[in-house]
């Protein structure tokens, strides 16, 4: 036992109690510098890992990265780039912010459920939930006008995800059930629902195509418009700024509504919970419902937006929910972290996919490479500790950070115990 | 007085800090076969650190630990174990869905080829039972058996181990008056065995029964040892507080008016369904405080449940001036007008991740004042909390700080804050002065007292005996979950140690 | 509510206990005899046999044994909806269906890996330690046996190097629930994403577009001497492979260990409260380590059977979620070998119908896949008796 452990023993013991050990401690409750510089040094770190193994296996990590930045579109952001590169790297941008999309939602809906104590690893369940509403609603009703059937399907899908979450979060507050599993298993009955639905002979599956296991398409007056780069070619829609409104919403409710302010402390500690009247079980089928509904509109916003039909194979096949639950973690379950952690993870699945021909790798070699970056990040942010602990200056300046400058001097134990 | 034989144990200079709190300051302990010798002091004395030193549970910063004249290095409680030494410890280290048996040899067990031989394991187990009068059943869970019955298991297992060197650490902290009689056999017959035994406690009156000779710690320090023959209670009392005893603040009469809450036969179960408040009536008028004094785990803290609305009681009434909450939920409790300053603040007192604006505001966030249509009033909880942090001298940080931040007894001021700052008609404080130092626990009698003047009823429940002595209008006793003796400040240690433990007395009713 | 004080009248000479009981098999009897070996055709007898369940289990309900009358009831009315999908099956469907020998022999297939990793996490939450990672530990054993199968010519090697593989990532996971006290949870995610990503990027980096070889070693079917002709039991299970056997063999192994020797103990009580066992000496880290590593092999093997047992290739995510239905199978099971083994072959048997259903009928197929996690859900919510993981599962362990 170093004299390290035994005051990290001494600190844990003493003044975190129950609130260390929920997930709602992944958040970043220490506002300022040491906020952001966490997620920051988790990326980067993760990415050396990457770039090692990827040297590891004979190919050049800095080319392979600068290849994949170009892929994203960022690389439009630099004004020097012009002339061809502009509208590569324009049309590269648009599709990152296409994923972006969804994965701000996505990342939302597990975020939340963090924030309230809760795993929400059923975010790929409800996305599901909510394509299938999506693509049923937006599929038929031809002749609605085109405002009020987009609105029509996207609340839809967000109701249909709700209730999905729901499932798990009645579970949970009757029975008592774990989340976690609950919403394992609703993943995947939600994709065996969603197979079954458009398979061939499935109620759902498009008449017009009877020997493809795919659904109907969305009706021009569902689609949601675009407003950078042309439709033809999957440009970029007004999804975005829905999902970022959303984000919005979701800043709003953890800081300044009741119910933001209840989940918190149902997070952190259900029995102080208890102890001020909140009804715990209550809480956490609200906070389901809410998670539920984010996945849900982000599914309905990629078919919408530029999906416009639902193969079997792409319910089977997708992993968005994952990366929500990576992009969470790494936003540290906050609005704006998650935007820009949604935003990092779509650059990272546009630059890697198929699409990006300057790939100096070979493209399914990076889908992997991406995986394995996504898991390096998720499991530094499960410690929590690598980062701002294990370097033992950094623990000072860990619990330094989270006062203010005028605090520090007149803070400290004083008194003992 | 020249020792032919070395001590069988020996702790020199031993010190241990954890941050900037020396827990253990340069402390020498000893302990010779055949002898008894207490560790005396308050709680965070000092004691329990020094004894998870001895332990191998944490390594000290200076001084060494000699067995039988040798210096030694203990690494972990194997080490302990090899080097001889048993401790029993004051929360049970036992696995609650195993049976005794299987406790009792965990780690050094008896196989007979690949198996585990429980045959054997009941076999050794009869056998010291019967040769120290420990009496359990080898094949009961541990969960379904007495606490009496664990702390036998407990002395048990460092018996198994051949422990020449016993510690007992406040081993009669949740025993009957039967069953620390029967300690005191047992610990007698240990030392006939020519055992080395060291009792904890900061009971007086037990261990001027138990020992051979009385260490007293105080704040990390070892302040004296004394031989039994020649101490009293007083002189224990003396090295213990290091003043005369009575720390509390003036206190004016108080002028009791009509029962704010009244508790009448109340039954109360707890999570295993075993009742724990039987029949239990008490009443506090506003404008007194009365104490609730007991050995802990004799249904404290379900009947504060039950008053506080955490816990549905079977049967009974619980009246907050007439209105009857019995099981009516958390909510109505607070709605009725209970404060609860909790037991341990940072578990049911607290959120520590929260900043003390939102920590000070959990109590009433849902009325009007702070909250509209599901939108919360942050500007007005900023300002309250501004005012009530320094109504409260509170230190460590303005309304934004994180609540962590602050030290314990700073957290503890939060709390107290919280609670009296709506107005409540009755508070409930279930040890409040737990884990503080003296200013603090000065700062909340201070302030209990003042409640008190406000026209409040004040629910004491404490095991600081002091608290109990200090503070109070009137002292009830609580015995497995009902009233056994009303008492005034004035009683005696004695008095109230026979009635906490179950004997009867002559009860002196207080003129009400 | 407590168990106890549920006051039965004396008088009554059954107790509804026993009747509950009775109604649940009537119940499940109901479907039962409409399809083979029975074939009973019609819908009275089934409606009748479920009347009669239901009346038991509202009689039990009433006696005060309300979830095994509910049950019983249940049973009765998704009978039901089973006899009238039998009565509408012609009786040649109904056999191609329920072919019971090659049902039980897909069973013991789909069972196998999953077992295996539904023993590695008993080990390992015996211990204490969530292992969500079985997903990815599994896939890592699913790769690296090809791998080493096809590297070493031979499937021991396969095996082997799918334990090896198997135990790194399951060391890994260790280190960082146990030693950095990380959120288990999210490490068994973060887990599962770099199994896929590793797997991925090594078949695609060392076996191209093209996948990985034919012809590589498999892990051989036992055939039984005299059985394998005998009928039933030949299909069933005559030519069943080596690891399903292993597997089974694995159950009462691991039983006796759990739970009649000292090692077995020790894990347990470092799983139930580590602070006791720590103060009595035993090495609490270095126990739980083993138990994570020793999961991680056994869902590697898991993994190894589907590759270089089974297929005899991989693709990539062949593992496709078994290892969450193993999670699943190791909850239903109550954290116990045995129990695993019955909710394995559960599951198994919903595959094995889901196949056969399909064949049939492919759209209603596809929702027989969906009933392993149904059942866990149900398992879960605790609906099937008391699901209690060891008491210090999941919380990372700090001595003092």
């Amino acid at each position: 036992m170093s004299q390290l452990e035994d005051e990290l023993n001494a600190e844990a013991t003493e003044s975190e109690g129950a609130a260390a050990r929920s997930p709602a401690a992944l958040t970043a409750f220490r506002r300022g510098l040491s906020g952001v510089t966490v997620p920051i040094l988790t990326t980067v770190i993760a990415f050396i890992a990457g770039g090692l193994i990827v040297l590891a296996t004979g190919h050049n990590p800095l080319s392979t990265y600068s290849s994949i930045f170009n892929g994203t579109g960022f690389n439009w952001l630099f004004p020097w780039v012009g002339g061809a590169a502009r509208a590569t790297a324009a049309g590269n941008l648009q599709q990152t912010l296409i994923q972006t999309t969804a994965l701000i939602l996505v990342g939302l809906a597990v975020a939340f459920a963090f924030r309230a104590g809760m795993f929400n690893i059923g975010g790929q369940g409800q996305y599901t939930v909510g394509a299938i509403v999506a693509v049923w609603v937006g599929s038929s009703f031809a002749g609605m006008p085109a405002v009020l059937h987009i609105a029509f399907a996207i609340v839809a899908a967000g109701l249909a995800g709700a209730a999905w979450a729901g499932i798990a979060g009645v579970l949970k507050a009757l029975t008592g059930a774990n989340e976690v599993i609950s919403t394992i298993m609703l993943n995947w009955i939600a994709i065996w629902l969603g197979v079954y639905c458009f398979q061939l002979g499935g109620p759902l599956q498009n008449p017009s195509m009877p020997s493809t296991p795919v659904s109907s398409n969305v009706v021009a007056g569902a689609k949601l418009p675009v407003f950078w780069g042309s439709a033809a070619l999957q440009g970029l829609d007004v999804g975005i700024f829905i999902a970022l409104a959303l984000a919005v919403v979701f800043a709003l409710l953890i800081k300044r509504t009741r119910l933001g302010y209840e989940a918190r402390t149902v997070g952190f500690n259900p029995e102080a919970a208890r102890y001020a009247g909140i009804n715990v079980g209550r809480t956490w089928i609200r906070v389901m419902l809410i998670c539920g509904a984010f996945a849900g509109v982000a599914a309905s916003l990629d078919i919408l937006g530029w999906k416009f039909s639902l193969f079997t194979n792409d319910i089977q096949t997708s992993q968005i929910g994952f990366y929500g639950i990576a992009v969470a973690l790494l936003g540290r379950n906050t609005a704006g972290g998650t935007v820009a952690a949604a935003l990092l993870f779509g650059g990272l699945l546009t630059g890697t996919s198929d699409r990006n021909i300057n790939l100096s790798i070979d493209p399914t070699l990076v889908q992997y490479l991406t995986f394995m970056i996504e898991g390096i990040i998720v499991l530094l942010v499960s410690t929590d500790v690598i980062t701002l602990r294990l370097l033992k200056g950094g623990q000072r300046i860990g619990v330094a950070l989270g006062r203010r400058p005028r605090d520090v001097a007149g803070a400290g134990r004083g008194g003992g115990s | 007085m020249a020792q032919s034989t070395p001590p069988a144990l020996a702790l020199k200079e031993i010190t241990k800090k954890f941050g900037s709190v020396v827990a253990n300051d340069r402390v020498d302990f000893d302990v010779v076969p055949g002898e008894v010798h207490a560790l005396l002091g308050e709680n965070g004395a000092g004691k329990s650190t020094l004894m998870s030193v001895l332990y191998g549970l944490y390594k000290p910063d200076a001084g060494e630990i000699l067995i039988d004249g040798k210096t030694v290095e203990i690494e972990s409680p194997a080490s302990a174990i090899a080097l001889g030494i048993g401790m029993v410890h004051q929360h049970f280290m036992l696995v609650p869905v195993m049976t005794v048996a299987e406790n009792i040899v965990l780690g050094q067990e008896p196989t007979r080829r690949w198996r585990l031989d429980l045959k054997a394991a009941r076999a050794r187990v009869r056998e010291l039972s019967d040769r120290y009068g420990l009496a359990v059943d080898p094949d009961a869970r541990i969960e379904n058996v007495t606490v009496g019955a664990q702390q036998r298991v407990e002395i048990l297992k460092a018996l198994y181990r051949d422990a020449r060197i016993l510690v007992l650490d406040e081993p009669t902290a949740v025993l009957t008056a039967q069953e620390v009689r029967e300690l005191i056999t047992v610990i007698n017959r240990l030392k006939e065995d020519g055992r080395a035994i060291v009792f904890i406690s900061h009971k007086l009156g037990e261990v001027l029964q138990v020992a051979d000779r009385i260490t007293v710690l105080r704040r990390g320090k070892k302040v004296d040892t004394v031989p039994r023959a020649g101490a009293t209670e007083l002189s224990l009392a003396r090295l213990v507080v290091g003043r005369d005893v009575m720390l509390s603040a003036e206190k004016p009469a108080g002028r009791p008016g009509e029962a704010l809450l009244d508790v009448r036969d109340l039954h109360v179960r707890d999570d295993r369904d075993l009742e724990k408040v039987s029949g239990l009536s008490l009443a506090v008028r506003a404008g007194e405080i009365v104490a609730l004094a007991g050995v802990d785990g004799n249904g404290q803290q379900e009947l504060v449940d039950a008053i506080t609305g955490m816990r549905a009681p079977r049967s009974g009434a619980v009246a907050i001036d007439g209105q009857d909450i019995a099981g009516k939920g958390v909510r109505a409790a607070t709605e009725a007008g209970v404060a609860h300053i909790a037991e341990d603040r940072q578990l049911r007192g607290l959120v520590l991740p929260f900043t003390l604006a939102e920590n000070l505001a959990l109590r009433e966030y849902r009325s009007p004042e702070f909250s509209g249509h599901g939108w919360l009033r942050l500007g007005h909880m900023q300002q309250r909390a501004e005012k009530l942090l320094a109504e409260f001298d509170v230190r460590g940080g303005g309304a934004e700080a994180y609540a962590a931040a602050l030290s314990g007894g700073n957290q503890q001021k939060v709390a107290v804050a919280r609670e009296i700052a709506s107005n409540p008609k009755v508070l409930v404080a279930h040890q409040p002065t737990r884990g503080l130092d003296v200013g603090a626990i000065e700062f909340v009698h201070r302030r209990l007292i003042a409640e008190r003047d406000k026209g409040r009823a004040v629910l004491l429940v404490s095991l600081e005996y002091e608290e109990v002595k200090a503070l109070p209008d009137r002292i009830l006793v609580i015995y497995e979950g009902e009233i056994v003796g009303e008492f005034p400040p004035e009683a005696s240690e004695e008095q109230l140690g026979v009635a906490m433990t179950g004997g009867k007395t002559e009860r002196t009713e207080v003129a009400l | 509510m407590s168990v106890g004080t549920i006051a039965v009248a004396p008088s009554r000479a059954v107790s509804p206990k026993r009747i509950g009981v009775a109604g649940i098999v009537l119940g499940a009897l109901a479907w039962v005899i409409t399809i083979p070996p029975i074939e009973a055709r019609g819908m009275a007898v089934p409606i009748v046999l479920a009347v009669v369940a239901v009346a038991a289990g509202a009689w039990s309900v009433g006696g005060g044994e309300r979830k095994l009358g509910i049950e019983a009831i249940v049973v009765a009315l998704l009978a039901v909806v089973g006899a009238a999908a039998s009565a509408k099956s012609a009786v040649g469907t109904l056999e191609s269906v329920f072919t019971w020998s090659a049902l039980v022999a897909a069973t013991l297939r789909y069972a196998t890996p999953l077992l295996f990793a539904a023993l590695g996490g008993v080990i390992s939450e015996s211990g204490g330690v969530i292992n969500i990672g079985l997903e990815g530990m599994m896939l890592m054993g699913c790769f690296w046996g090809i791998y080493g199968a096809d590297l070493l010519h031979s499937w021991v090697w396969g095996i082997l190097v799918a334990m090896l593989a198997g135990g790194l990532l399951a060391l890994v996971h260790a280190f960082l629930s146990i030693h950095l006290r990380a959120n288990q949870i999210v490490s068994g995610t973060g887990i599962n994403f770099i199994a896929l990503g590793i797997t991925g990027y090594f078949l695609e980096y060392h076996y191209g577009p093209n996948g990985t070889p034919l012809n590589i070693s498999m892990v051989p079917n036992v055939k039984l001497p005299l059985i394998q002709h005998v009928g039933f039991f030949g299909a069933a299970v005559g030519d069943a492979n080596l690891m399903t056997w292993v597997g089974l063999a694995l159950v009462p192994a691991l039983t006796f260990f759990l739970f009649r020797t000292r090692w077995g103990l020790r894990l347990r009580s470092v799983g139930e409260k580590p602070r006791a066992a720590d103060t009595v000496g035993l090495p609490v880290l270095r126990i739980r380590y083993a138990a994570v590593i020793a999961s991680g092999m056994l869902a590697a093997l898991g993994g190894a059977y589907l590759s270089v047992g089974f297929v005899g290739s991989f693709s990539n995510d062949m593992t496709n979620g078994r290892g969450f239905i193993a999670l699943a199978a190791m909850i239903f099971g109550k954290w116990k070998p045995w129990g695993a083994l019955w909710a394995t072959l559960l599951f198994g048997f919903g595959n094995a119908m889901s196949d056969r259903v399909s064949s049939v009928n492919p759209t209603l197929g596809t929702l027989f896949e969906a009933l392993p996690y149904v059942l866990t859900l149900v398992a879960v919510a605790g609906l099937v008796g008391r699901s209690r993981p060891p008491a210090a599962d999941g919380i990372p362990y700090i001595r003092g």
